[in-house]
């Protein structure tokens, strides 16, 4: 049997906005449904609404429709903070917090929790406290402890968006696994890149309203609603996207073997010689890390002999799991830490003494969870805190400028927590354009965005970079980061494995299987078919098999 | 040390209690070090706790919540002091002397009692804040919520008491990220005024209460999630049952509070 959604509408209050508008779909038994659809569609409130927290816990809205899922069904929701979610000190404790809700019996939960342990592969976690778990490992906690109440809908919200891609690789083992055994889940994430390959049925919000209901294939092939709902799609359906412009009727793929497979007809697949690594001139870096050694108060050694030089005009992106000190090695170089060994210099001189907001003029940190940032009271006021505490002079027509051109122009005086996710990042980053700072390091700037916002992030980096900022990255957006970066710093276990230009970076297939990261589609496809240079980015890749497709049907 | 005030896990003797045990020890020395103003008893109750905190390896932890308290211990020392050096007492004498004051004559005497009398206050207090941070520490919330419904609280306030002690810790570290984020973007903390500072402090506190509103927000959606509903009978999952142990800690509390109660007797000093 089917559960039925049928002409849902939604308003917060009598007076508000309908955020939901007539809804209505099927989400199909045992098949994995995603809803996409840009901030603000009406997402949230459609899984408020399929897990009863509306009406329930939210009575005062007006809410018209039905859902017609049959008697005693049960929906959980997984969301995408499971800290916030689990209860429990340790593994155990939190996977059986459900089911003791429930009145079962001891015996009943002890069975359960087994179950749910086998299923997801975690037994070796059971006695680990849930504080001491990586990202991954509990976020597979969480999926426990709302599968172990056998639920006949599991909903799953943006369930990988704080995740590493070791941790992304985990929870999409686990859905895989879910999927064979029958699970009806539905997964609501704008980022359908990391799930398309178990997604059965996609349903696109856009304004409250569902704006496409159909399979994965039929969206897949409908450029128009990709763009309109700002979805990430997989870098190869990209691909497949803009050589189907030129190449009629050419068959959809959405992995890197089907790319292989599809433009295989047309590209023999050929074997290149790697490009040496040319040495890079570090006379003009601005910001330099020397030996850098962190050991925090409880032992732990973070950042063991890290040095790095960045240049000015150039992106830098930091990768590698989380744990591997990224995060500790950019609180270096604007001063939130000191080396317990090494020196930070910018400009050839030692920031050892100065105050955090002192280093801030010229070295600035945009966190990655922007509500730790915003706290003035409107947009406008948020853009230009960065110039108003660091003395910077701004012309008021400059700032209205830069509202406009990132559409925030109409929202200049709300206030800045009531933005989307995306939108609230968008800002923080913007704010840095009002900074006097010459080096410009993003944490995660991805969190929370869709694809539009994402593309604004991209020409915002590319925009600092023209104007001579050094703009350092860290990102498990691997694409996003070969796309835009000229350098790359590896990290793993607070240790530096490689430091080099992209190009070379992507020459180092060892290199990435030693840190458990896929390197892009488009890497991997450029070197698959021997293309004379590695492409990073779509519009290169397009471009030079376009160029080589259309030679060989000619 | 980013784990102040929070459980910490290791594998000793006082961790492997029954929550109910460590519970008993937390009300009965709470009970007695309000009650006991002999220094002697006191520095005795002071080397039982040294003997639990060395031997359950919770020594550096206390050594940080010394470290945090010590502002307050010495504000308590000084007001004893002072109070003190306006009375006359019994005992040797430091200083003593008369002075003039809007027309009357004050008398400033210093004796050794008053250091005596400063460091009993000094002591209770300091035990009593460490009884309950030595439970903290040995305890966590899920077991401190066991423990209190097998004494049968009811489940809400349980869940709730747990529910403080698994969100202190996020709280600590949502405050201290908020404060890197503002001082990464060029607000001031180090290096200005206590004014400056103080502003600077509230400014921060602005993210921070929205970031606990949504934290709230959160964990009642995930309550709804998981269908807990105070009025239905739960089940339990894990059953805490008393060993050996136990009993031993119970029987060294009882000893130790009859011991402190007798040296009371003994050798207690009327303070007042």
């Amino acid at each position: 049997m089917s559960f039925s959604i049928k002409n849902i509408s939604y308003q917060y209050s009598k007076n508000a906005k309908a955020v939901l508008k007539d809804v209505s779909f099927e989400i199909q038994p045992a098949q994995v449904t995603a809803i996409v659809g840009p901030s603000g569609c009406g997402k949230t409130t459609l899984i408020n609404i399929l897990s009863g927290v509306i009406p329930d816990l939210m009575p005062m809205g007006v809410y018209k429709g039905s859902i017609d899922v049959g008697t005693d069904v049960n929906v959980s929701v997984v969301s995408q903070s499971p800290e916030n979610q689990l209860f429990g000190y340790g593994v155990e404790d939190a996977i059986s917090f459900g089911i003791e809700n429930m009145g079962m019996d001891s015996g009943k939960i002890a069975e359960r929790v087994e179950y749910v342990l086998d299923l997801l592969n975690i037994q070796h976690l059971r006695r680990r406290s849930v504080a001491t778990l990586s990202g991954g490992q509990r976020q597979a906690v969480c999926i426990a402890s709302v599968l172990a109440m056998h639920p006949d809908i599991l909903i799953m919200d943006e369930p990988v968006s704080s995740l590493d891609p070791e941790g992304k690789r985990m929870v999409q083992s686990i859905l895989d696994q879910l999927r064979e055994t029958g699970q009806t889940t539905v997964i609501v994430d704008n980022n359908l890149d990391w799930f398309s390959g178990i997604v059965d049925h996609v349903v696109g919000l856009a304004d409250g309203r569902v704006v496409f209901n159909g399979t994965k294939e039929e969206f897949f092939k409908n450029f128009e609603i990709q763009k309109t709902l700002g979805v990430t799609i997989p870098q190869e359906v990209e691909i497949y996207r803009r050589l189907a412009e030129n190449i009629e009727d050419l068959p959809l793929f959405d992995t890197v073997e089907g790319a292989k497979r599809v433009l295989g007809r047309f590209l023999p697949a050929a074997t290149r010689s790697p490009v040496p690594e040319t040495p890079r001139d570090d006379s003009g870096d601005v910001l330099e890390a020397k030996g850098i050694c962190k050991t925090f108060q409880d032992g732990f050694h973070a950042l063991m002999d890290v040095s790095a030089g960045f240049e000015p005009g150039k992106v830098i992106s930091i990768i590698g799991q989380n744990g591997s000190g990224k995060t500790t090695f950019v609180k270096h170089l604007n001063g939130l830490y000191r080396p317990t060994e090494g020196t930070v210099r910018y400009k050839g001189i030692e920031t050892a003494g100065k105050s955090v907001a002192q280093i801030s003029r010229d070295i600035i940190l945009v966190f990655q969870n922007p509500e730790h940032m915003l706290f003035e009271e409107s947009v406008y006021k948020e853009l230009t805190f960065c110039a108003r505490a660091q003395g910077v002079k701004f012309s008021e027509e400059k700032a209205l400028d830069v509202l406009k051109r990132y559409g925030l122009l109409e929202e200049k005086e709300e206030l800045p927590l009531n933005l989307s996710m995306g939108r609230k990042h968008l800002l923080t980053i913007l704010s840095v354009l009002f900074s006097s700072a010459e080096v410009v390091i993003l944490d995660e700037p991805t969190l929370g965005m869709d694809l539009n916002i994402k593309s604004q992030l991209e020409q915002i980096i590319r925009y600092l970079a023209k104007k001579g900022k050094t703009v350092i990255l860290i990102s498990h957006e691997i694409p996003l980061v070969f796309g835009v970066s000229d350098r790359i710093l590896v990290l793993n276990n607070g240790v530096k494995l490689a430091y080099s230009s992209t190009k070379s970076m992507a020459e180092r297939d060892d290199l990435f299987k030693k840190i458990n990261i896929s390197l892009p589609p488009v890497v991997l496809l450029s070197k698959y078919f021997g293309f004379p240079e590695i492409c990073c980015d779509v519009d290169s890749f397009v471009q030079e098999a376009a160029g080589r497709i259309s030679r060989t049907l000619s | 040390m980013n784990d102040f005030l929070q459980y910490v896990e290791l594998d000793s003797f006082l961790h492997r209690l029954d929550p109910r045990t460590k519970f008993f020890f937390f009300i009965v020395i709470s009970v007695l070090t309000s009650f006991v103003m002999s220094g002697v008893s006191l520095l005795f109750l002071f080397l039982v706790f040294l003997v639990i905190w060395v031997s359950s390896h919770i020594g550096k932890y206390i050594a940080v919540l010394a470290a945090k308290v010590k502002v307050l211990l010495l504000f308590i020392f000084l007001l004893w002091l002072v109070l003190g050096a306006f009375t006359r007492n019994d005992g040797p004498v430091i200083f003593r002397s008369t002075f003039p004051l809007f027309g009357g004559t004050y008398l400033f005497s210093l004796e050794w009692f008053d250091l005596y009398k400063g460091a009993v206050f000094d002591m209770r207090v300091f035990l009593m804040i460490s009884v309950f941070y030595t439970v903290i520490l040995s305890t966590n919330f899920s077991q401190i919520i066991s423990g209190l419904r097998s004494w049968k609280v009811p489940y809400s306030v349980a869940f709730g008491v747990g529910l403080v002690f698994q969100i202190i810790p996020m709280i600590i570290k949502e405050f201290s990220t908020i404060m890197e984020a503002q001082s990464s973007r060029g607000l001031e903390v180090e290096k200005c005024g206590a004014f400056a500072k103080m502003k600077n402090y509230v400014i921060v506190s602005l993210p921070l209460l929205f970031r606990v509103l949504g934290k709230g927000h959160s964990i009642s959606l995930a309550m709804h999630y998981y269908k807990l509903n105070f009025k239905v009978k739960r089940s339990s999952y894990k059953v805490i049952r008393p060993t050996w142990r136990d009993l031993a800690f119970t029987a060294v509390t009882v000893f130790s509070t009859v011991v402190a109660i007798v040296l009371q007797m003994m050798f207690y000093i009327k303070l007042s």
